[in-house]
């Protein structure tokens, strides 16, 4: 029997086109998942709009969702179509996929100020650390002493981008990995029920030009140096119970927006999500033991969107009349006779 | 003595941050009360504090709004500029000056009156005297030229709207400085104002405010902005007018406004809103243009509505900043790499900035394209009379958009990017919709928005987009032209020259020539400008820049035995264009 979920619909309705991707890229996984948490969440495909910027992953949106409009924008300047695109139709659903060129590098200030205005968007950066389609070029997240399959080791020291949002108070902070497609999957889809903006840093293998064990960001370091702050089991509101079995140990649940649950199940140590300087040690501590923490690190819900600020009409914008949007021709007799009152007081 | 009446300039040197534009505004707004022809232009610097600035005021009787070629009245309140000022003069200048600045006025050959000015101030307000000194200039113009008190009086008022105490002390300020003027300086000035009929619908306003009105009524539903001289004042009187005329039932705004982190996002601001189905404008100025090129080049491309007015300021790169010029035009035209082209509308006069406001979103979405403003730091920021806004003629244009499935069923073969119709327009739907969803992209795509890197579907996608904008010419405004019989030369024009005009064809009249007139309103250029060409000899196409930016264009586009028929004078010295200037260089450039 075919699966369906919440909304009777397969998942292939949630699928897109076929890959250009090379074969085994990181990327193609998290095109997977994204189809997998939609449609698990039960999303509309039609109110999904797919937004990226340039560079491999960026291309990605074609071959996800292919019932959803979607935009493939510039290098590195997707956030302000998004802003501008939320503006006028708030109840669209943004999932955006961008890299680490585009997101530490040539659109660093737009993803900080979509950050600053929390952006009602899901933000995934597929990162790993080079330029692949200008073959292989470092970027700006990798780390110190990472080496790629040529050249010499990289000597710049790296921007995380999960420390970075979580200075600027970006309301929902993880980090993956392309290779933990259940760990993804459930914070994939927690970011979908979050009302902000949701950043996930997925570090996500380059197989052709970094793949090799010298890099940080191969399958076999990432695999051997994951730290993971916690289990994470995703609880949908529609049902409750049946997704997941009460885990043993110890947990502690976190309310999101849409009434769904993420369950962080604790490994180690206690991680509280809701703890800024907490999320920034675990980052530092994990960057200096050259690992990489993943997990949900910071998290704080119920904050103005961009959108909440600006006084607006219910109704989303795109949805208005003509009568709505053009003010009366009365009114323009008035503001003219206002003139020229002012003019002969 | 004989007078010389509503026909002078006025020519008054301050250090900004003083007040002084109270005054100046006073001056200007007390003529126009009278019904005197006046216009005024501030020259201020990009500085908040202490740097020189002019405002220049001319009354004309026959309608001249350039500055003039000659000050006839001098006011000096700068210590800075003060010896250069005095030295510009003509002899027979009237001077007024103020005595407490305790500088030399050595202009025997001038008619030079003091004011202790800062000394009186401070006898209504000690700690307001800096301020209030400026009062006292207005005072001995309203004396030498004969300004009515009621006018002045209503001036003040305006100036100081609800603010009582102020407009007493004023008030007061400038009867003193009237009674001093007249005891002291008497009967001094060949020059007088004289009041003439004035239509009680006529008011004065900025054409920035102009634009900000228009873009109102055109149903804008976002503006992005990035703060930028000279455009800001846009932004900010649209923000304005929001909560006045853009409140929903349920008492929310249906226009957002986001103050950008730069001009590129602001731009892909406007791109986002007009992807989504709604208005989104941003306005900028030149450098503004130059960072958002890439940005452009994905509306063309990707056919996404948007509007960006460009007011235009002194370039290339940070350039003078607070001064005018028509220096865009060509970037504006074809912005961003490849090949590309845009709508540039342009209004010359305020009526125009409001009509222009409002149907620029109808072309954008008409065409599904970006459509630019084109405007200029004079005709933006200072005041033009008009005698009231029309309200829009026509409903709002939407364009070819799918909006129900029925509408989507009725179209054979759609695809995006299809020319379904013929008209190089095609279908487009909206996110959110369902229906027909593609990945909009900035790469090469084919009909159905499919990434291609296909030879032909290339050519033939770039091909249509041509035939699409050149669809437009004929259903952008016409040119406005005033023909003469001759026939022998035509100039064509565009823009903020609209202000110079008059008074250049009167100039060149004197010199026996009889010009016709074209001032282009839009482009691309519409088939009517190639008529008129066709129908002179010669034609001057007279624009602020230096490199004659439209002549280029018409030069690249036109037939080629009409390219012969074209002279260019093209000038630029920053400042609004003075109408000798150009009279002098079109007989030059004729020969004549």
């Amino acid at each position: 029997m075919v699966k369906l979920n919440v909304l009777n619909l397969e998942k292939s309705e949630y699928k897109g086109g076929k890959s250009s991707l090379c074969p085994g890229c990181g990327h193609d996984q998290i095109s997977n998942v994204i189809i997998q948490a939609a449609w698990e969440n039960g999303i509309k495909p039609e109110g999904i709009a797919k937004m990226s910027g340039i560079g491999c992953s960026s291309k990605t949106p074609a071959y996800f969702l292919a019932k959803s409009h979607g935009f493939n924008t510039v290098h590195g300047r997707m956030p302000s179509v998004t802003t501008g695109a939320n503006m006028i139709n708030k109840d669209l659903a943004f999932i955006a996929v961008s890299g680490d060129g585009d997101t530490a590098s040539i659109g660093i200030g737009q993803f900080i100020h979509a950050i600053r205005r929390n952006l009602d968007m899901v933000y995934i950066i597929e990162n790993n650390g080079v330029y692949g389609l200008t073959k292989g070029q470092y970027s700006a997240t990798v780390e110190k002493g990472s080496k790629k399959k040529k050249g010499t080791a990289n000597e710049q020291a790296p921007i995380d981008l999960c420390a970075m949002a979580v200075n600027l108070g970006c309301t929902f902070v993880a980090r993956s990995f392309s290779g933990s497609k259940k760990q993804l999957t459930a914070l994939l889809r927690a970011a979908m029920s979050h009302r902000g903006m949701a950043i996930i840093d997925v570090i996500s293998p380059c197989v052709t030009f970094a793949n090799n064990d010298e890099s940080y960001r191969s399958y076999n370091y990432v695999k051997s140096n994951d730290e993971v702050l916690h289990i994470v089991d995703y609880i949908p509101h529609f049902s409750p119970l049946s997704e997941v079995e009460v885990p043993e140990g110890e947990f502690s649940d976190i309310s999101l927006f849409d009434g769904s649950t993420l369950r962080l199940e604790t490994v180690s140590e206690d991680h509280d999500p809701g703890d800024a300087v907490a999320a920034l040690r675990a980052i530092h501590e994990a960057t200096q033991e050259g690992r990489h923490v993943t997990g949900l690190l910071y998290y704080n819900p119920n904050q103005p969107t961009a959108t909440d600020t600006l006084g607006l009409t219910d109704t989303p914008l795109v949805g208005l009349s003509d009568e709505e949007m053009r003010p009366s021709a009365e009114s323009l007799k008035e503001v003219n006779a206002g003139f020229r009152a002012s003019d002969s007081s | 003595m004989d007078k010389i009446y509503n026909d002078f300039t006025i020519n008054v040197a301050t250090a900004n941050g003083t007040g002084s534009q109270s005054s100046n505004l006073i001056i200007l707004h007390s003529m126009f009360e009278m019904g005197v022809p006046v216009s005024g232009k501030n020259l201020f610097p990009s500085n908040i504090s202490g740097l020189p600035t002019w405002f220049i005021i001319r009354a004309s009787d026959k309608g001249y709004q350039a500055p003039g070629d000659e000050t006839n009245i001098q006011i000096i309140m700068n210590k800075d500029t003060w010896e250069k000022d005095l030295k510009a003069l003509e002899p027979g200048t009237i001077v007024i000056f103020n005595e407490d600045a305790k500088m030399p006025v050595e202009r025997d050959d001038c008619i030079c009156l003091g004011m202790p000015m800062t000394t009186m101030a401070r006898g209504i307000s000690p700690k307001m005297a800096r301020l209030m000194a400026n009062m006292y200039y207005v005072g001995g113009i309203a004396h030498l030229l004969g300004i009515d008190e009621g006018a002045i009086s209503s001036a003040v008022e305006q100036q100081f709207r609800g603010k009582e105490n102020a407009i007493t002390m004023n008030l007061q300020a400038i009867s003193e400085a009237r009674s001093y003027a007249s005891e002291n300086w008497g009967d001094v000035s060949k020059f007088a104002v004289v009041a003439r009929d004035k239509s009680s619908d006529t008011f004065l306003i900025e054409g920035n405010e102009a634009v900000a009105l228009g873009c109102i009524y055109g149903g804008i539903n976002m503006l992005s902005w990035y703060p930028i001289t000279p455009s800001s004042s846009l932004a900010e009187s649209i923000i304005n007018w929001i909560p006045k005329l853009r409140e929903a039932g349920d008492g929310g705004s249906t226009c957002a406004v986001v103050q950008a982190e730069d001009e590129l996002a602001a731009a892909g601001m406007v791109l986002g809103a007009g992807w989504a189905g709604g208005r989104g404008m941003t306005c900028t100025s030149g450098p503004g243009i130059s960072l958002m090129s890439e940005f452009i080049g994905l509306f063309y491309f990707a056919e996404v509505p948007g509007v960006i007015w460009d007011i235009n300021r002194t370039g290339p790169s940070t350039g003078l900043p607070t001064r005018t010029q028509q220096g865009d035009l060509s970037m504006c035209y074809e912005a961003s790499h490849g090949d590309t082209q845009h709508i540039v509308l342009i209004p010359g006069t305020v009526d125009e900035c409001f009509e222009f406001g409002w149907r620029a979103f109808d072309y954008a979405e008409r065409f599904q394209t970006l459509v630019f403003g084109f405007g200029d730091l004079d005709l933006g920021m200072n005041r033009w009379s008009t005698s009231g806004f029309d309200y829009p003629s026509e409903k709002m244009d939407r364009g070819k958009v799918i909006r129900t499935q029925e509408q989507m069923d009725a179209i054979p073969d759609f695809g995006r990017y299809r020319d379904v119709d013929g008209d190089g327009v095609a279908y487009r739907t909206l996110p959110g919709s369902g229906l027909a969803p593609i990945l909009y992209r900035g790469t090469g795509h084919d009909e159905d928005g499919i990434y291609s890197e296909d030879p032909d579907v290339y050519y033939q996608a770039m091909q249509r987009l041509k035939r699409k904008i050149d669809g437009s010419r004929d259903v952008l405004p016409a040119p406005v032209i005033r023909e003469e019989e001759e026939g022998d030369v035509g100039i064509i024009f565009y823009g903020s020259m609209e202000n110079s005009i008059v008074e250049i064809d009167d100039m060149l009249e004197e010199r026996g020539m009889s010009v016709s007139t074209c001032r282009v309103r839009a482009l691309p250029y519409h088939s009517e400008v190639e008529g008129f060409i066709e129908r002179h000899n010669r034609v001057v196409v007279m624009e602020i820049n230096r490199d004659g930016q439209l002549y280029g264009i018409l030069r690249k586009e036109l037939p080629r035995h009409l390219i012969s028929k074209l002279y260019s004078v093209a000038y630029s010295d920053g400042l609004p264009p003075k109408a000798r200037e150009y009279a002098n260089r079109v007989a030059e450039v004729l020969g004549d």
